[in-house]
């Protein structure tokens, strides 16, 4: 415990370092500058901006600044690019609530009833309330980091490919559950959703799968396209069909208060907890546990709920729990790089290549070889979430202004940003046509009832699935029963079928309640 | 979504047994997507030994679809819904439209160019538009664009048209 | 020029255009007068990419245009080679391609839409990276010797990690077990950072990867290093033998980066890039970056462009059968 204090007081005394400046202009006189302070709140800054703007991802404008760290130290280069990740991932939930854009897996679920409570009025506290939520969890999920970092990584590397399976099995379930609609049309949408990600090249054989000789469907649907199109051009269509504009109006009129009410702060408190206990866990695992926490915390919430049938419309613990488990997850993910150097993600590959420009190798003893890079790294995440608060709660207001522009002139407007944020992503012309035409198909989607978010998830999980149970399948020999062998796996099989049973059950007894009401008419 | 359930006799050309028209054809469509996704890994491996080949996965899923719209169409006859919901032409058009023309003029005319000629195009999509102020915004916004992107967040790019780079 | 005859807008904008041609005369003796390309066909912070940022950045200064790293990830890199190959040929789209895109490829892609030889002109070698052969820290083989009758006695038990089809760990290790004429099951992952903590986690047994991931591994115990697939030893890795002292000479691979220029670029400017790299590579402060990634820096005859196409030359001659063979 003793150690823990001292390394994090190490850690501080990294962020908190000042920098004597000694311009000449002041002949002689010199001005203290934290300089990693500054660098976290540029990062920060940084990173809440390209998260709100459709589609630019956090990985580009990582790689893009990468270059610009070149010239600080290792410690503040490092510090500035994890600002950009976690004000990123918060970043993106304020243009799920606002236009229903989620710009990566995590806000997929925030939309669902972010979104619905932008249209009730309610987007300040929606938007306050993941901002609180977000801190909350950053500071536990930090204070997790340095407590239980080293030991938590012995789970990282106890899950194989056939307990990644059982995960992601769990994690299509958590995608059915979250249907507010027909249980049916959901299933469809997540098998739709792993049809769409099977498009590419096949991870074992390298073979190209429904690619039609597309150079650029190679790689397979891009996330980002696909939530473009299916979500940002699919509403935009929907709204300007005849109608959507009084519907419009109504949402301007409404905005009521910025903030939310004590009984909301009531409501979402254990929401929170709960979400950012499932987010931590889950972000330690890597290649795809930080992927399904916002929509495990949203299940969670909707399974503890008294009434359940107020989640899709517009319920405020459908925002704070899955933004909290989002942003716990987000920093744990941290916790494989920094205790065994290895990057769990994309972003963290970059983290990985801005240290090897910077001459540091990371790898199982960076903590004790860099003791104040670790360290200071873990101060500054707690210190980054401070400011995401700082600058965001402000923001609130602002944003909900920009809800009160005009649609006539809102719309075309997200046209071209999504264009633009598209098109950045691998500078493709043919992923903004994609998505154009996704566009379209989200349209037919909604006019057909069907949920768009359940065939996004399908799609994310798809890869994930797959990949692990040949894997599996692979170094188990063709043995399908590893799945239940294994301790890990068998366990996450059991929530699995458990969570199934409690999805399906009910649905089936409305059909009949429905049928008995049919026949009474 | 919004459409109601009702009786109304409107003129389709769904036939009359079939109650539920919404999920009929979405069952179908779903149907048809699925047959299209097992004709298009018709011509990859199946399974090889023990180990999965390219086109198991993708025909487990075809099927599994194919399966799951069969059974929404049956559900769309048997039980009663909504009518088909209308479709319009304006809105889905133009904002296509505008997000093809920015495809094919991104690389060859820049950055200025496709975000101006979007947003006048998807601004057609709206009966309420008002042009001054549309122009007025267009202008603003690509200004800002133009700003933001290259220079602000770095990325790679081209603001004028290649012929008068070159 | 090709990509952009493709789209359809640009077609009834050819007479504006003709207007720009008139200065490209002038263009050659002047070159780079405007910002120049560099296409690198993997993930920014990559092996590949970080070598390409230290080289360029240090290109820039000498040609006075700022070079911008343009990432387009996809099918092993064939994605962006293939744009590059229908890049303008005017010098200013270069392309960073390496063993993989302007090798392996050749063998792995049938239907690759571009030949390394017929469609770019090579520029300039950057450097290498020794490939090591890696288990896991509990696999029985205490060296090679021992590593090489454990797999050949054990062949349907052992698993190899990969870091996907193509990728240098794919195709390096083809090649060891070619040579040692063993096919055990090869178990692929998205990528190094999977495949590695695959192997860390004890769930694969063994792989052949670039050295950069995985010396603070090895140093940090928690994977072993059997050989490094060079002539020499790796200064960051003095305890681990080559593959020629631990008894297996015929492995020996190498991850090279290379930069290329589409087919026809004018000689002068390769000849101005190629300057450009040699200078680079010279640099004290470039030359300690890439030796602190375990990257080897070519000596000074393997750095001419004519150099550079015997390379290519020789590589695809030695990847196209190991290859062939497996597929």
């Amino acid at each position: 415990m003793g150690d823990v204090f001292s390394n994090l007081g190490l850690g501080f005394g990294v962020v908190f370092q000042f920098v004597q400046w000694t311009p000449a202009f002041l002949g002689g006189a010199s001005i203290p500058i934290p300089v990693n302070i500054l660098l976290c709140l540029i990062g920060a800054l940084v990173g809440t901006l390209v998260g709100v703007l459709p589609g630019i991802g956090t990985i580009a404008t990582v790689a893009m600044l990468l270059p610009i760290t070149f010239g600080l130290p290792p410690v503040g280069a490092l510090i500035m690019l994890a600002g950009i990740y976690y004000g990123a991932q918060y970043g993106g939930s304020t243009t799920s609530i606002l236009v229903n854009i989620p710009g990566e897996a995590g806000s997929v679920v925030t939309a669902l009833d972010g979104f619905q409570m932008a249209k009730k009025g309610r987007a300040g506290p929606a938007l306050a309330i993941a901002a609180i939520g977000s801190f909350f969890a950053g500071c536990v999920a930090t204070v997790l980091i340095a407590l239980l970092g080293a030991p938590l990584t012995k789970i990282a590397l106890a899950f194989g490919p056939a307990e990644y399976f059982s995960l992601m099995v769990l994690g299509l379930i958590f995608a059915v559950v979250l249907a507010k609609g027909s249980v049916l049309k959901a299933i469809a949408m997540i098998v739709m959703g792993l049809l769409l990600s099977m498009v590419g090249s096949d991870i074992e054989t390298g073979a190209s799968r429904m690619a039609f000789n597309i150079p650029e469907l190679a790689d397979g649907l891009g996330f980002a396209t696909l939530a473009m199109g299916l979500f940002g051009f699919a509403e935009i269509i929907r709204n300007l069909d005849a109608g959507g504009e009084t519907d419009r109006k109504l949402v301007q009129e409404k905005v009521s208060g910025l903030m939310p009410t004590r009984q909301d702060l009531k409501e979402t408190a254990p929401a929170i907890l709960r979400g950012t206990g499932l987010g931590s866990i889950l972000g330690i695992l890597p290649g795809g546990g930080a992927v399904i926490a916002s929509f495990a915390a949203y299940t969670l919430e909707k399974k503890v709920a008294k009434d359940p049938s107020k989640f899709g419309h517009g319920e405020i613990r459908g925002v704070a729990a899955p933004e909290s488990a989002n942003n716990a997850a987000a920093q744990t993910s941290f916790i494989p790089l920094l205790t065994l150097g290895i990057p769990p993600n994309a972003v963290m590959a970059l983290m990985v290549g801005a240290m090897t420009i910077h001459g540091i190798v990371p790898g199982p003893q960076v903590m004790q070889k860099q003791p104040e890079l670790v360290w200071g790294m873990i101060a500054s995440m707690w210190v980054g979430n401070l400011m995401l608060l700082i600058i965001n709660l402000p923001l609130v207001g602002i944003w909900v202004r920009l809800l009160r522009v005009p649609y006539r002139l809102m719309f075309p407007s997200i046209v071209v940003f999504c264009c633009i944020g598209i098109y950045s992503v691998n500078n493709a012309p043919t992923d903004v046509m994609i998505a154009g035409a996704f566009g379209l198909v989200g349209y037919w989607l909604i006019k057909h009832d069907f949920e768009p978010a359940p065939l996004l998830l399908g799609m994310v999980l798809g890869p994930l699935m797959e990949e692990n149970l040949r894997r599996a399948l692979l170094i188990s020999r063709g043995d399908w029963s590893v799945f239940l062998t294994r301790p890990l796996s068998a366990v996450l099989m059991a929530i699995a079928a458990a969570l199934l049973i409690l999805a399906v059950l009910p649905s089936l007894r409305k059909k009949r309640d429905e049928v008995f009401v049919e026949s009474e008419n | 979504m919004n459409a109601t359930p009702g009786h109304a006799p409107v003129k389709s050309i769904i036939p009359k047994w079939v109650r539920n028209p919404q999920e009929f054809v979405g069952g179908i469509a779903l149907m048809a997507i699925a047959v299209f996704a097992l004709w298009a890994s018709s011509d990859l491996q199946g399974m090889r030994g023990f180990s999965f080949g390219a086109g198991t996965a993708p025909r487990m899923f075809g099927f599994l679809l194919l399966g799951l719209g069969a059974l929404i169409t049956v559900v769309g006859v048997v039980t009663e819904g909504p009518h088909l919901a209308k479709y319009h032409w304006r809105g889905p058009f133009f904002v296509t439209v505008a997000i093809l023309t920015f495809a094919f003029t991104i690389r060859p005319m820049g950055m200025i160019f496709a975000a101006m000629a979007a947003f006048l195009i998807a601004a057609c999509g709206s009966p309420e538009t008002r042009w001054t102020e549309t122009l007025i915004v267009a202008v603003c916004l690509t200004a800002f664009c133009a700003l933001l992107f290259p220079y602000a967040l770095g990325l790679p790019l081209q603001l004028l048209p290649t012929f008068m780079i070159r | 020029m090709n990509w952009y005859g493709r789209s359809l807008a640009s077609a009834g904008l050819a007479a504006l255009a003709g207007l720009g041609f008139l200065s490209a005369q002038a263009q050659a003796q002047a070159y780079p007068t405007r910002s120049i390309t560099m296409i690198v066909p993997f993930a920014a912070g990559g092996p590949t990419d970080v070598i390409a940022r230290i080289v360029t950045g240090h290109m820039a200064q000498t040609l006075g245009q700022s070079i911008i790293i343009e990432n387009v990830v996809g099918a092993g890199g064939t994605t962006a080679t293939t744009r590059a190959s229908k890049a303008a040929n005017d010098g200013y789209t270069l392309i960073t391609g390496h063993m993989g895109t302007h090798a392996a490829s050749v063998p792995l892609y049938p239907k690759l839409a571009y030949h390394p030889e017929k469609d770019f002109e090579p520029v300039g070698l950057l450097a290498g990276t020794p490939i090591l052969i890696l288990a896991r820290k509990d696999f029985p083989p205490k060296d090679l010797k021992e590593f090489i009758t454990y797999v050949k006695a054990n062949e349907s038990k052992v698993n190899a990690a990969h870091a996907g089809v193509g990728s240098v760990s794919n195709v390096s290790c083809e090649l060891l077990n070619s040579i040692l004429g063993v096919k055990p099951i090869g178990v692929p992952f998205n990528g190094t950072g999977p495949a590695m903590n695959a192997l860390v986690g004890g769930q694969v047994d063994y792989m052949c990867d670039q050295i950069v991931n995985a010396v603070p591994q090895i140093n940090g115990g928690t994977i072993k290093a059997y050989a490094v697939a060079t002539a020499e030893r790796n200064p960051s890795l003095p305890n681990v033998p080559t593959t020629a002292e631990a008894g297996l000479p015929a492995f020996q691979a190498q991850a090279w980066n290379a930069i290329f220029a589409p087919k026809g670029t004018p000689a002068d400017v390769v000849a101005k890039l190629n300057a450009a790299i040699v200078k680079a590579l010279d640099d004290e402060n470039v030359r300690k970056r890439l030796l602190e990634l375990g990257s080897v820096i070519p000596a000074a005859a393997d750095r001419t462009p004519a150099a550079l196409g015997t390379l290519v030359k020789n590589e695809i001659a030695k990847w196209t059968p190991v290859l062939k063979a497996v597929n």
